[in-house]
């Protein structure tokens, strides 16, 4: 018996393979239990292909999107077509991560309750998004596809995001049967996921550039005669500027003395700045990841170094990106990374809060000062102050030539100077035609709305 | 009126929130306090040595005998060592009885057993016999009436009434506040079938605690146990199968028959030696019956089907297995008895291969290997075992090829969420939505997989009644078999040993394979958790393991199994 007795502890032994088999799962589950929940086609938190847990609404409380029930959208038309591209529709054709991306933020997920709440609370996500600025903005856009966008530049905040072309997710158009072409792209958010020739807009990257780099660069005079010639072709300019200080040609939107300068800089450098200033790289917030840019200057000669330096030859960048970085300029220089959900509750405990979260300085207080006061004398002397009634407004427009049969990308970057609208902005227009003429007037109506939504 | 309708509906709703509310907490709560209340006294039990007799040997030296079945000879486990060149390593057994007679047994030794100067293959001792093994002289002096009411007296008692009585009020408790959330839930729509399924498993946990209230048993940990595993699998068949409540509970009373039958069988050693291959053939004809008339399910011929009724009479040879396992050690050190239990153990073998059911197949070969290791425990049965497991498990794999599928999505069940890993995707996507305390009985979505109530059940009781609950019940488990480990030490029998440790082994290996491949740290083999799936075989079979684990329960009126002492006298109940 004695024998048979000690040899019965073998079964202790299938107990630990148990308990420890099961221990394993637990530490399984408290590392990775936040991906199992949201496991796409969890009903907790999806409906159908959707995810169906929440409620989302703008900043001020108003109702963007209720996901359950097959999703209930705002009650106002315009509305849902300036959110859309946002909330993504009922049949997946739009690719909106960021809702997805806090599916156990919006199911009440914690590792304690899995997504119990108390009489099963909806999850509300607050967006940055103010509704008002958004249909003002579709409203300014009119039948131009494009993106018309304004961050808080201190924090980060998206107030506006619009593209276009855009639909109204409750009465979605005939696509099958159009012809017109108007409907192109229709499912693509062009902030986030579109690149584009960014024109003359991009010599405040070159200026920004040449300030950090040379440093005499403020007292030099560049000439224009209208066209400057590097080896057997040339740059030209609308009409010949004459002699101008930096501020000026900048003011000008001088394609020849950006040319000089951009030689003085040379091709490496520019790449190099290009790089710290981030305009190419993708920026990712919220579970959304921007279209990466595209700059290249180097080993292409000394003309398409120009071309590169006022944003046209293989010059690309992606509006979210451009946007970031005109924020960064306002911001005297540091980057404040955007983002689109501020907060998201359930029942009363609060699942996820934004921050803010300021990045590295990528261009010295010194050269974003002169920047800002380079951008406000082009409103003051070129573009009309009274464009921007009530408000200190830096800017700079551009005309991105993307040749075909196609008129130029209309451009225009900016920012508000006044503390109490700390307000970064970029308007693209496609197929439009002068940044100044085509993007001012949006500019202009956008802006006042997010004055008034502030106020 | 449209409004007071709908207020009261709201007022409804508030109450079934805030039940749930409470429920969630209390649930586990409640749980762990029965689980630590049954466990303490089953794992913590004092086991005094009891001397049963004295062997005497002729130069006046005296050795105590302190089980019922001891082995005597020169190999140092003995229970008895006699260390004389001529006394085989296992000579001969003694075997003490229920009534108190002792007798001698030769274990196939060289020598051979002398008793009175005649050679004997078995002899019933009386005071005055001399036992000869080799040169080896001694008489056997059992203790007296007295002394050995004494040891009743001084041996450790099991729980008290009071304490029992506790426990199972708690169980009870627990499972009103399960019907009642489940009756109060607005879209129960087979209130009936939970009612009756939750209100016939109290009546009967109540009748069992009576009955043993009645023949002075007052020792109900392990049972409390069992019924805590049903209730909660009574719960998620409230959730999951609400209309089979009936059917299952029918189950739970054919197994608590079948409990009592196989504990009556297991009380007396010279019954359950006849009845021990009764329940051989009964074992074969099982799975013979299944293979002949059986239908086949996903690859595996394992279901009979009469009419209505889906049985699985495989669950039931393996209470027959466990009998057939099991011996008593007179009988143990014989060649023949080893052969017999390998012919079985082929036999049984090689129906299974022929059924194609991989689960089944790996439970009863852990149940051989666990009673091949207790049986012999040389070196050389295990590497035997062994050497048949693999080829076993070549055979199931190459005749299996839904046991292949599932071992090539073990651990890769991501890469296919809606393949081969549909269902343990869905089961930690559940089990991570009802986190430490659950979502609220009857609120879960696990439901909608296949098998959410029997081979992946634990993610059907994580999501509605959280994890704490989930490692409560696995604990519950583990409760069982560390305690037959514990009792093995003052086993009056090898077969009690056998069979508890047996079917102890068994439950845990379901466990291990249900829980574990649910949740793909093993593969899912679909095998039933016990007590806990919904499956009337399963069930039954759950509960006529349950009475061999009952019967190594050696405490004084704590296990039916085993007599109980009258006072004053020598004479047993």
């Amino acid at each position: 018996m004695n024998r048979i007795a000690s040899r019965a502890g073998a079964l202790i032994l299938l107990a630990v393979i148990l308990l420890g088999g099961f221990g394993f799962f637990l530490v399984e589950y408290l590392t990775e239990a936040d991906d199992w929940v949201i496991l796409s086609g969890s009903p907790h938190v999806y409906t159908g292909g959707n995810i169906g847990c929440g409620v989302v609404v703008d900043r001020d409380g108003i109702l963007l999107l209720d996901t359950r029930d097959d999703r209930v959208y705002s009650n106002v038309s315009v509305l849902r077509q300036a959110t859309v591209h946002w909330l993504g529709d009922r049949y997946g054709n739009i690719f909106a991560p960021a809702l997805p991306y806090y599916a156990s933020e919006l199911a009440g997920f914690d590792m304690l309750n899995g997504v119990y709440n108390y009489a099963d609370s909806v999850g509300v996500a607050g967006l940055t998004l103010s509704s008002q600025v958004q249909t003002a903005a579709l409203d300014a856009m009119g039948s131009y596809k494009g993106t018309v966008a304004v961050i808080n530049y201190e924090t980060g905040q998206l107030l506006c995001a619009v593209t276009t072309p855009t639909y109204d997710p409750d009465a979605i158009p005939d696509l099958e049967n159009d012809s017109t072409g108007q409907y192109e792209g229709l499912y693509v958010n062009r902030f986030t996921m579109s690149t584009y020739i960014p024109g003359s807009i991009f010599k405040i990257v070159t200026l920004a550039a040449a300030l950090e780099e040379i440093p005499d660069i403020t007292e030099q005079t560049f000439t224009c005669t209208g066209s400057y010639v590097i080896g057997n072709e040339e740059i030209t300019c609308e009409g010949a500027h004459w002699d101008q200080n930096l501020k000026s040609a900048f003011c000008n939107s001088c394609n020849c003395a950006f040319a000089q300068i951009a030689l003085q800089l040379g091709a490496e450098k520019l790449e190099g700045y290009v790089a710290q200033f981030g305009v190419v790289d993708a920026i990712a917030f919220d579970g959304v990841t921007t279209a990466t840019g595209n700059f290249e200057a180097t080993d292409s000669g000394d003309l398409n170094v120009a071309w590169s330096s006022i944003g046209q030859h293989k010059d690309q960048i992606n509006p979210c990106a451009f946007l970031t970085f005109m924020g960064a300029v306002a911001n005297d220089g540091t980057v404040t990374n955007p983002y689109l959900v501020e907060e998201i509750t359930v029942g009363n405990t609060e699942t996820y809060e934004a921050k803010t979260k300021t990045g590295k300085r990528i261009m010295s207080a010194e050269t974003a000062k002169i920047l800002q006061e380079y951008l406000q004398n082009n409103v003051l002397t070129k573009y009309g102050a009274d464009n921007f009634p009530g408000l200190t407004v830096g800017a700079k427009t551009g005309t991105g030539e993307v040749g075909g049969d196609k008129k130029p990308n209309a451009m225009l970057a900016g920012y508000v100077a006044d503390s109490k609208y700390p307000l970064a902005f970029l308007v693209c227009v496609e197929d439009a035609g002068y940044g100044k003429t085509i993007c001012m007037p949006i500019a202009t109506q956008v802006l006042e709305a997010c004055k008034q939504a502030l106020s | 009126m449209a409004e007071w309708i709908l207020q009261l509906q709201s007022l409804r709703d508030t109450y079934m929130n805030v039940l749930i509310g409470v429920l969630r907490y209390t649930a586990p709560i409640l749980a762990a306090i029965l689980l630590f209340r049954c466990m303490k006294p089953l794992l913590t039990f004092r086991r005094e040595p009891e001397i049963w007799a004295w062997l005497c040997l002729t130069d006046g030296q005296k050795l105590p005998i302190t089980h019922w079945e001891s082995v005597i000879g020169r190999s140092k486990r003995s229970d008895i060592v006699v260390d004389a060149p001529e006394v085989s390593k296992s000579h001969g057994v003694l075997t003490r009885y229920d009534d108190g007679s002792w007798t001698i047994t030769d274990a196939d030794s060289a020598e051979g057993i002398l008793v009175n100067g005649k050679k004997t293959k078995i002899h019933a001792l009386s005071a005055s016999d001399v036992i000869s093994i080799g040169s080896v002289e001694m008489t056997l002096q059992p203790i007296t009436p007295r002394q050995e009411q004494k040891l009743a007296q001084l041996r450790t008692k099991g729980s008290s009434f009071l304490s029992s009585l506790c426990n199972i009020l708690l169980l009870t408790l627990l499972q009103l506040l399960c019907a009642f959330v489940f009756l109060m839930n607005p879209d129960q729509k087979e209130a009936q079938s939970v009612l009756i399924g939750f209100g016939g498993m109290m009546i009967m946990q109540w009748m069992l605690f009576l009955f043993y209230a009645c023949i002075r048993r007052t020792s109900f940990e392990v049972e409390t146990l069992a019924f805590f595993l049903c209730t909660i699998g009574m719960a998620v068949i409230a959730t999951v199968a609400p209309e089979e409540s009936i059917k299952q509970l029918i189950a739970m009373g054919i197994g608590l028959a079948a409990f009592l039958l196989v504990g009556w069988s297991l009380r007396d050693l010279e019954r359950v030696k006849k009845i021990r291959y009764l329940a051989g053939i009964a074992g074969v004809g099982f799975l013979l019956i299944t293979l002949v008339f059986g239908e086949t399910y996903y690859g595996a011929r394992n279901w009979l089907v009469i009419g209505s009724l889906s049985l699985q009479p495989s669950e039931l040879s393996k209470v027959c297995f466990v009998f057939m396992g099991a011996s008593t050690m007179d009988r143990l050190m014989k060649k023949r008895n080893l052969i017999l239990f390998i012919a079985y153990s082929v036999l049984i073998c090689g129906c299974l291969a022929l059924m194609n059911d991989f689960g089944t197949a790996l439970i009863f070969f852990c149940a051989f290997l666990v009673i091949a290791y207790l049986r012999s425990g040389s070196v050389g049965t295990v590497g035997l075992a062994i050497t048949a497991l693999a080829f076993a498990g070549v055979v199931a794999l190459k005749i299996a090829p839904h046991a292949l599928q599932r071992f090539a999505s073990w651990r890769h069940i991501w890469e296919d969420p809606l393949g081969a890993g549909y269902q343990q995707t869905r089961a930690l996507m559940c089990m991570a939505s009802g986190g430490f305390f659950g979502v609220g009985p009857g609120r879960g979505w696990m439901k909608n997989v296949f098998a959410a109530d029997s081979d992946v059940v634990i993610a059907s009781v994580c999501e509605e009644w959280g994890l704490i609950l989930t490692i409560l019940l696995i604990l519950a488990v583990v409760g069982l078999a560390l305690f037959t480990v514990r009792s093995a030490a003052v086993g009056r029998s090898s077969f009690y040993t056998i069979g508890g440790c047996t079917a102890a082994a068994i439950m845990l290996v379901q466990t291990v394979l249900n829980a574990l491949g649910t949740v793909d740290v093993l593969p899912l083999t679909g095998v039933t958790f016990p007590f806990l799936s919904n499956g009337g075989s399963s069930m039954i079979c759950s509960w006529g393991l349950l009475a061999f684990i009952k019967a190594s329960d050696t405490r004084q009126n704590a296990s039916f199994a085993v007599r109980l002492q009258k006072k004053g006298g020598g004479k047993n109940e």
